[in-house]
């Protein structure tokens, strides 16, 4: 033990000024959840860990930002050539392509990062500190899902801004290319918080009851993936309208879906044969964000700490 | 008003366990040592204090606010140390302390300040930059105590601050309580199962066994001495006893040694003279004191659920008089 050179050795009274109270602010507990939201989003992306925590979130994020860039460069070029706005038109990299041509990125981020949040502090029994402080338990589940929502929508809504600039700097007619980009904003926004609140509070949802990553990424990546094939088979079996419904269990045909009714376009190919209301899907993305933070919070009530 | 002022609590947990069961004490400012054998109900208390579980029946208060629903405003004010391990291995201890001094409501650059102080005054230097999976265990219960520290409390809860310490490590643990709980008058209760620490550091004890009050006093009044003469000799004790009953006086055998009544001087020469007689090898003559211990050992079985009552009722006056006694 190094303890006892330091601690009670006259060189450490040298320095002991003494103990001083604390008479500053106590800012309590909004401040604390403040933090804590703070916290968690700079967690999910492994930022003020060690360097290994930020293989995996950094890659991610390169990768979901990749198409944008891809597609940002390819117009510089078209924009030489003078072709700049057929690329634009037809481009397949579109604002309303693009939260699915991410949607496995963001799903893998979900399954890699979920599980740091929450897993990390019930390993190490570190919830009961944060409950013996000045926060709710109620505050700390919704700061943790609040940080890791508001990493997912960063990771959703940066390529979208790099397409949009791209778009509208690249454009002969910059005002006028905004201007006819603007009415995009509002359905990319609604989509991000929709995308971000599902997966995200599912994928904590799933991560709080087990202290074990491992076991949080298999049921993340099985809750994802699982519904959807389940629904593809029955729907492919039966004529019945049971396996359109079904699809409804699946996030990703949800997000889909929403996403097809914001913007006005078809659902992605693979789900062409989906005919449900649009607002089935929005009914079951809201229902799946609030219910996952409820199932959340109710746990942590629960837990002894 | 009392610090903590605790009204027939009782807390049992789904699976029939009784932890707490009709506990009635108050308890002042100093450093209050809360003693009880593993299950005794210590843990079960501090965390019904800090507003971590509820209670089934019965109230609490802490700063005389009601622990079930100010929960958040009693925290603000306490330092916490938890009885099980509570750090992650891989956050050095100025990031990790720091961010609980966040949550308990410090803006950042005192959280900052106070970490690096508070720190210090745990006796971590250097290596509070390094992340603490690389820590030895007193280290590691050094950062627990800065956390709990961290905000400033006003009143540390301690639950076995010295658990898997080696004994240097517990003197030096020991050793800050005390300086905690003394120089910076910071109220303290410190759960223990070992009387000996307790004795230590404490002021006061209070005392449960099965989620009751045993006893409530200031720790000098568990120790002082009995009216029992203690006298040991190499052999002949069962003559010894004989022959000093024989005399008049109460005397049991009991070991090597005899053990005697003690009302006034009396009994001194009568034994001195009674062991030359018989020419025995006196080995001690001790008036023998309370031990810690004997709290425990002599704890009656509870007989009848209205005997206890009866029982916590008599022990909470006791703990009114620490409530007396106590405020310095």
């Amino acid at each position: 033990m190094t303890a006892p050179i330091t601690a009670g050795t006259p060189t450490g009274s040298i320095y002991d000024i003494g103990y001083r109270g604390y008479e500053g602010p106590r800012l309590g507990r909004a401040h604390a959840i403040r933090s804590l939201f703070g916290h968690s989003l700079r967690t999910a992306y492994g930022i003020g860990r060690g360097g290994r925590a930020k293989i995996a979130p950094f890659v991610l994020g390169a990768l979901a930002i990749l198409p944008a860039v891809a597609i940002v460069g390819v117009l510089t070029l078209a924009v030489r050539f003078g072709a700049g706005e057929r690329i634009a038109e037809q481009s397949p990299i579109r604002y309303e392509t693009y939260f699915s041509t991410i949607s496995t990125i963001v799903a893998l981020f979900c399954a890699a990062q979920a599980p740091e949040l929450f897993g990390r502090d019930q390993r190490h029994g570190i919830l009961s500190l944060y409950f013996a402080r000045a926060l709710r338990r109620s505050d700390y589940a919704l700061a943790r899902i609040g940080g890791f929502a508001a990493a997912l929508l960063l990771l959703e809504l940066v390529p979208q801004l790099v397409l949009f600039l791209g778009r509208s700097l690249l454009s002969p007619d910059i005002l006028g290319a905004v201007r006819n980009d603007l009415p995009s904003i509002p359905p990319i926004l609604i989509q991000g918080i929709l995308s971000a609140g599902l997966l995200g509070g599912l994928a904590m949802a799933i991560s709080a009851f087990t202290p074990r990553r491992a076991y949080a990424t298999a049921g993340i990546i099985a809750l994802f993936v699982i519904p959807g094939i389940v629904a593809g088979v029955i729907a492919g079996l039966g004529s019945s309208d049971i396996g359109n419904w079904l699809f409804l269990t699946s996030p990703s045909s949800v997000l889909d879906g929403t996403n097809a009714a914001l913007f006005g376009a078809q659902l992605s190919s693979e789900f062409f044969f989906i005919n449900l209301p649009d607002v089935a899907y929005f009914a079951t993305a809201i229902a799946g964000i609030v219910g996952s933070v409820a199932i959340t919070i109710r746990r942590f009530n629960r837990f002894t700490a | 008003m009392a610090l903590i002022s605790i009204r027939s609590l009782t807390k049992r947990y789904p699976g029939g366990v009784t932890a707490l069961d009709g506990l009635t004490v108050d308890i002042e400012r100093g450093i209050v040592g809360l003693v009880g054998s593993n299950g005794a109900g210590k843990s079960t208390l501090l965390k019904i204090l800090l507003g971590l579980i509820d209670p089934t029946s019965g109230e609490a208060t802490v700063f005389d606010m009601d622990v079930r629903t100010r929960g958040t405003d009693i925290r603000q004010f306490v330092g916490y140390l938890p009885e099980h391990d509570c750090l992650p291995p891989d956050a050095s201890a100025t990031d990790f302390v720091s961010h609980l001094a966040l949550m308990s409501g410090l803006p950042r650059a005192a959280a900052r300040e106070r970490t690096a102080e508070v720190l210090r005054h745990v006796g971590l230097y250097e290596e509070r930059y390094r992340a603490i999976g690389g820590y030895s265990t007193g280290m590691k219960q050094r950062v627990k105590l800065a956390q709990a520290l961290v905000h400033d409390p006003r009143l540390l809860l301690l639950d076995e601050p010295t658990n898997g310490l080696d004994p240097a490590g517990r003197d030096e643990m020991l050793e800050l309580i005390h300086r905690t709980g003394t120089e910076f008058g910071i109220a303290t209760i410190v759960a223990s199962h070992l009387l000996g620490e307790i004795e230590r550091v404490c002021d006061f004890l209070v005392a449960i066994e099965g989620g009751q009050l045993l006893r409530a006093a200031p720790l000098g009044s568990f120790t002082e001495q009995t009216g029992t003469l203690a006298v040991e000799v190499e052999e002949g004790s069962e003559a010894l006893a004989a022959r000093l009953t024989a005399q008049g006086l109460e005397a049991i055998a009991d070991g090597r040694a005899v053990l005697i009544a003690l009302t006034d001087d009396r009994p001194y020469d009568i034994v001195r003279d009674t062991i030359v007689d018989l020419g025995l090898a006196l080995v001690r003559i001790e008036q023998r004191r309370h031990k810690l211990e004997d709290l425990f050992r002599d704890m009656p079985i509870p007989p009848g659920a209205g005997a206890t009552a009866t029982g916590a009722g008599a022990t909470a006056t006791a703990g009114a008089s620490v409530a007396e006694e106590g405020p310095r």
